[in-house]
């Protein structure tokens, strides 16, 4: 009884369609959204009247935990984008994605120590940590198809070599890679916080390297999904998504799929380490913390999911700043009740891909 | 999945092999008992208590990644959230937090709390299967660390909490090494014996079930769900204790004995050990505890920094996982029985 | 209690054993089932019979609760179980089998029994070891006797032929006390002699344990069911006794004309 192949799903639309499709879907959960958006919106823009000053303080502090947070939300993203694009194709939950992260920022910081070059420091962990990646998938994850534990439990061990590696070339200091002159200092943004009893108002100055890091950091999340939605390459690596045996049957060379896909994937962890490294620093132990933002983010994104990763960072970048800023003590508290939420309502995501 | 797993055990046979317990088995307790008259207090407390303790955690491992296919992180937070649990409750340094109660009161409250600690893990970590529950329980792990680090009010912080002792009761100094180490082999025998008997009783047996073909183990009536979640709290039952007796050894609990390391150090204590059977995190733990002490003073001597500790704790686990995925355990049986290939390998 | 009730009501042939309205099973964009409404009293023997894909295993796998149904309504002896979890389901007496023989390949025969009367049973959680004359074992040993397993009762089931791993199926539905069966090809792969000894389980069922069965032989299948429901597509495309389903000219040509009968 020959039993039926696994069918081609493809939903055309299903993803692409887009907005109005979910908005229609979840009609209660486009709502609150659009309310959640306007409402921040408003408490940006507005000048805030006396009441809410006494319930949520200074108007400067929520404004700038709110831009702290999309900011770091943005560099969350470009860590966990990685992580969920390399599990996305081979079903493989990369626990050393941290150390890449952090070999990242350190190589950019020793480019830069040497050379004085900033931009050209991303191409070079860019590159570097790439390098990495396709080493780790043609040597050991090539071998281990299929068996997820194990290639898992390897990355473990991997992370805690790697971390014990940097930490002897690099050893146990802080380092903050200097941002370069044209994009230090802050950056005039028309945005009123406060205004004088003189009538002039208090406009908020926001750190430039922030804000062009969080463009950038936009753009790459625009371009690869677009370059995943729209492009060939895009399109073998979804259906290798959706069922690897069919794309194996048809004659795509997977191997080279894998290794480029693992590649870009850690060369994105490591571009994301440059970024780390310039607005916060590096250290040992940021390999840790930014693996668990990235598995936090994908808990809640969806594992697979670019949208979700994007999704997934935003609330957790927020949690963490507005969280640090009006409930110290309790901040971790927020993004890891964002997690137990989502899991016990929707466990497989909140943007799923499947 | 790769790593070994142990064949189920036949329930109907189940009481025919309770009498073929193998010599080598009666020499090592006997050897665990008798060990106060052998080694110096350092040995007892600091190389087999220890042992004793981290393999019971790393037991606790095994049961659920054995047993039930659940590789669990949350293992040394549930045992550490016990610990902190007596810290609260009981008497430590911290005495604007600590409540105070006496000992027989405090313990027993703490393990209840932290087998609910576990049980809420092991709930949320059921959700979804597979490899999530790794991804999943290492994010509970983690936040419970920041937390803990991050709460002054509670858990007091970065420093946590010293001076936190075992009692002193029936005359006996439980802080003294030999009642100390014989408190730690009690429950590690107890925890021991326990796995060993669960696993072939019905619920065990479930379990097994559950992790070789869920699908199936619904279609029978098994709530798999519930099964999961039970394996859970018992794990964390054997954990917690373990945890409390880490925190009197070390007179102290800080962020520190939850921290990332020591959740993974748990996890390399069980692989290498072997998952494969109760006794594999034991022997895994002494050979980490050995490593510990020992290899210190080896890498010094090479002239290079005690730090590169973690270098060789991160090769064994790669090696191990790489040649060996049962471990020491099925290294060591497959030499003795000349056996290639072990069961169920690579199976989904 | 209401399980009580219910079974009264079944008896006076008020309830139907299975009623399903405007089943539906997506697939992403396939529709697996479409529409599918059926009732099948209790006691009745019914057999399903369509091409490959026709859905029949995702019929079955939306009864048990493998995976939901993507709308529609599902009752079982009058109880609404469209939401139920598979576990719940089987707890009020549905069983089932698998096309492709599910079974624990490193646990004795006996074992993979006595899981199954442990699963409807109330010890599932128990801590206690079973002894030698528990009566879990006892039954166990009973089914296993029942289809014809004895000899190879303390075998390892990977090291058992086809044959035998079929009976087992069999062997795992029966447990406890089902009031409804659903059979998934069981005689896929037998040997006539085999099927022959498959055929006597069947028809020495108790003649209140009503079942389905999904079956291409027709010999097989129309020698154990009073009743026919082909499929299609997704969808119920004829329904009547076996006479008549031989007998339509439309079934001839559909599913017996180039059909694997
Ligand atoms: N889990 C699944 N995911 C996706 N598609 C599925 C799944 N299960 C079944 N299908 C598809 O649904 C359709 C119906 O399958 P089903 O197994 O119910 O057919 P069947 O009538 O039992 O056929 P057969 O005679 O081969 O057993 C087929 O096209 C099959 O490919
Ligand atoms: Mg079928």
């Amino acid at each position: 009884m020959a039993r039926a192949g696994a069918m081609a799903t493809g939903e055309p639309g299903a993803e692409g369609g887009g907005l109005a499709r979910r908005v229609e879907r979840h009609p209660l959960a486009a709502l609150l959204l659009a309310l959640a958006i306007v409402l921040f919106l408003w408490l940006v823009l507005a000048d805030w009247p006396e009441e809410l000053e006494r319930w949520l303080g200074r108007k400067r502090v929520f404004v700038s935990a709110l831009f702290n947070g999309i900011t770091l939300g943005g560099l969350y993203f470009l860590v966990a984008t990685g992580f969920t694009l390399i599990f996305g194709l081979m079903r493989n939950v990369n626990l050393a994605h941290g150390s890449l992260y952090l070999f990242g920022g350190y190589l950019a910081y020793s480019t830069v120590q040497a050379t004085g070059l900033w931009l050209p420091s991303f191409l070079v962990a860019f590159v570097l940590v790439a390098i990495v990646g396709l080493l780790l998938q043609v040597l050991v994850f090539r071998h281990m198809e299929g068996q997820e534990l194990r290639q898992t439990l390897v990355t473990i061990g991997l992370s805690i070599v790697f971390a014990d590696l940097m930490l002897w070339v690099w050893g146990g200091d802080f380092y903050q890679i200097p941002t370069p002159e044209w994009l230090a200092g802050p950056i005039d943004t028309p945005i009123v916080l406060d205004v004088r009893p003189n009538g002039e108002a208090v406009y908020l100055r926001y750190p430039r390297v922030r804000l062009v890091i969080f463009a950038a950091s936009v753009v790459i999340g625009v371009l690869l999904w677009l370059a995943i939605n729209k492009t060939r390459v895009g399109m073998l690596i979804r259906a290798g998504v959706d069922d690897r045996e069919m794309l194996a049957a048809s004659g795509v060379p997977i191997q080279l799929l894998f290794a480029l896909v693992f590649a870009f994937g850690a060369g994105l962890a490591g571009m994301a380490g440059v970024v780390g490294g310039t607005f916060q620093s590096i250290s040992p132990g940021e390999d840790t913390r930014f693996l668990l933002a990235s598995l936090v983010v994908v808990i809640v994104g969806g594992l697979g999911s670019i949208p979700g990763a994007a999704l997934g960072a935003l609330l957790i970048g927020l949690a963490e700043q507005f969280g640090s800023v009006y409930l110290p003590t309790y901040a971790i508290v927020f993004s890891f009740l964002i997690m137990v939420l989502v899991l016990a309502f929707r466990p497989q995501g909140l943007l799923s891909v499947r | 999945m790769a790593v070994a797993r142990p064949g189920l055990p036949a329930a109907t046979t189940a009481g025919e092999t309770a009498g073929g317990i193998p010599p080598s088995a009666w020499i090592t307790a006997l050897v665990l008992v008798i060990m106060p008259a052998l080694a110096s207090d350092f040995f007892l407390v600091q190389v087999f208590g220890w042992a004793l303790v981290l393999g019971t955690i790393a037991l606790s491992l095994q049961f659920l990644a054995g047993y039930g296919g659940m590789v669990s992180l949350v293992q040394m937070t549930v045992a550490g959230f016990a610990g902190y649990m007596v810290a609260i409750l009981g008497t430590s340094g911290l005495t604007q937090i600590s409540l105070g109660w006496p000992f027989w009161l405090a313990v027993p409250v703490a393990i209840l709390l932290a087998v609910l600690f576990g049980t809420l893990s092991g709930a949320l970590a059921v959700r979804t299967a597979g490899i999530y529950t790794i991804m999943i329980t290492l994010a509970i792990a983690a936040a419970f660390f920041y937390f803990t680090r991050q709460n002054e009010t509670v858990f007091g912080g970065f420093l946590g909490f010293n001076g936190v002792r075992a009692p002193v009761f029936w005359g006996i100094d439980w802080r003294s090494p030999v009642p100390f180490y014989y408190l730690c082999l009690g429950w590690a025998a107890i925890a021991w014996g326990l796995v060993v008997w669960v696993v072939r009783a019905p619920f065990g047996l479930a379990l097994q079930g559950i992790r070789d073909n869920p699908r199936r183990m619904a279609a029978l009536g098994f709530d798999v769900t519930a099964h999961r979640i039970a394996a859970y709290a018992f794990a964390a039952f054997l954990a917690a204790p373990a945890g409390i007796l880490l925190t009197w050894m070390n007179g102290q609990i800080a962020p520190g004995t939850v921290g990332i390391g020591p959740v993974i150090d748990i996890l390399v204590i069980a692989v290498v050990g072997g998952l494969g059977r109760p006794i594999g995190p034991f022997i895994g733990a002494l050979l980490y505890v050995l490593l510990r002490i020992f290899a210190l003073d080896a890498l010094v001597a090479l002239g290079l920094s005690g730090q590169r500790f973690q270098l060789l704790i991160g090769l064994g686990f790669l090696v191990t996982v790489l040649f060996s995925p049962d471990g020491i355990l099925g290294l060591w049986e497959r030499a003795r029985h000349r056996w290639s290939a072990p069961l169920n390998r690579g199976g989904r | 209690m209401a399980r009580a009730i219910a079974e009264r009501l079944s008896a006076t042939g008020t309830v139907n054993a299975l009623e399903l309205r405007g089943v539906t099973k997506r697939f992403g964009a396939l529709l697996a089932l479409d529409d599918v409404t059926l009732s099948v009293r209790p006691g009745e023997r019914r057999a399903i019979l369509g091409s490959n894909g026709a859905g029949k295993t995702t019929l079955l796998n939306c009864i048990t609760g493998d995976f939901p149904a993507s709308s529609g309504t599902i009752r079982f002896f009058g109880e609404d179980v469209t939401r139920f979890p598979a576990h719940e389901r089987i707890r009020r007496g549905l069983r089932r089998t698998y096309q492709i023989s599910l079974l624990f390949g490193g646990l004795s025969v006996l074992d993979n029994v006595y899981l199954a009367c442990l699963g409807v049973s109330r010890g599932r959680f128990s801590l206690l070891r079973p002894r030698r004359d528990d009566a879990l074992v006892e039954s166990a040993r009973a089914l296993v006797h029942a289809v014809h397993l004895d000899e190879v009762a303390e075998k390892k089931v990977a090291e058992l032929a086809h044959g035998q791993q079929r009976q087992l199926e069999v062997a795992l539905a029966l447990a406890g006390a089902p009031r409804f069966l659903l059979f998934d090809e069981p005689a896929a792969g037998l040997s006539p002699a085999e099927r022959a000894d498959l055929v006597a389980i069947l028809q020495g069922l108790p003649a209140h344990m009503g079942y389905v069965i999904i079956e291409h032989d027709m010999d097989v299948a129309l020698r154990v069911v009073e009743s026919v429901t082909l499929m299609h597509e997704g969808r119920i495309f004829k329904e009547g006794t076996p006479e008549e389903i031989e007998a339509d000219p439309e079934v001839q040509e559909l599913y017996l004309g180039h059909g694997r009968g």
